[in-house]
């Protein structure tokens, strides 16, 4: 039977392999970078260097977003939701999507494709930023909750 | 918060412990111990009305009102 704790379990899951992913993608850049190169049928040359800048500059907004994912869903399992912390977890990932929109938006002048991945990102950073909005309201509902005797 | 909590001062006219006071009422000597030290955020009128049941007082005994600068 499907569960809560399952669930939980499975998101973590997946965050984990993006963490991998990630740590992949980094180890093994120059490779995929010169694989892209050789299939893309886009004028870039010369551009190895720049898909190595946004890659490795962009590995540090999805590094602190994937671990404090890892974190928020650490709290979740342990049933501490609507906490300070969380929120502040919440305001990093939001941030962190905010700033692989930059980077991505930097890198489309030597390659086009960079700008749907920029606008995906600021989506998603607002999207987040909203549900922080959101747990930040319950925290305060919650505290006055606990205090209200 | 402007807003006192003597429960202390009419406890100790009643000569009434935590404990006692807590188990009169209903609520956790911890829920209390917040309520004392004017941590709490809102009272409820049900454990208000306990309070003054327990110690024979008006709410008015139990809050009082300082304008702070």
């Amino acid at each position: 039977m499907w569960t809560r704790k399952k669930s939980i379990y499975l998101s973590k899951l997946c965050v984990i392999e993006f963490i991998i992913l990630l740590v992949g993608l980094i180890a093994t850049a120059p490779w995929l970078v010169n694989l892209f190169l050789s299939f893309s049928r886009a004028p870039l040359q010369g551009t190895k260097p720049y898909f190595l800048a946004t890659i490795y500059i962009g590995a540090v907004p999805a590094a602190i977003l994937l671990y404090s994912l890892l974190k928020l869903l650490e709290h979740i399992e342990l049933g501490a939701v609507f906490i300070e912390k969380n929120v502040t977890y919440l305001r990093h990932i939001s941030w962190a999507c905010f700033a692989g929109a930059l980077i991505a938006i930097a890198s489309s002048f030597y390659y086009i494709p960079w700008v749907f991945i920029a606008i995906a990102a600021a989506f998603m950073g607002l999207i987040v930023r909203v549900v922080k909005n959101i747990v930040g309201q319950a925290v305060e509902l919650k505290n006055e909750s606990d205090y209200t005797i | 918060m402007p807003i006192i909590v003597n429960l202390d001062v009419m406890m100790a006219k009643r000569k009434m412990s935590s404990g006692e006071l807590a188990e009169k009422i209903g609520i956790s000597q911890a829920n209390l111990s917040i309520l004392k030290t004017g941590k709490a955020k809102a009272i409820r009128f049900s454990t208000l009305e306990a309070i003054c049941e327990a110690l024979k007082c008006q709410p008015g005994d139990i809050l009082a009102y300082e304008k702070q600068d």
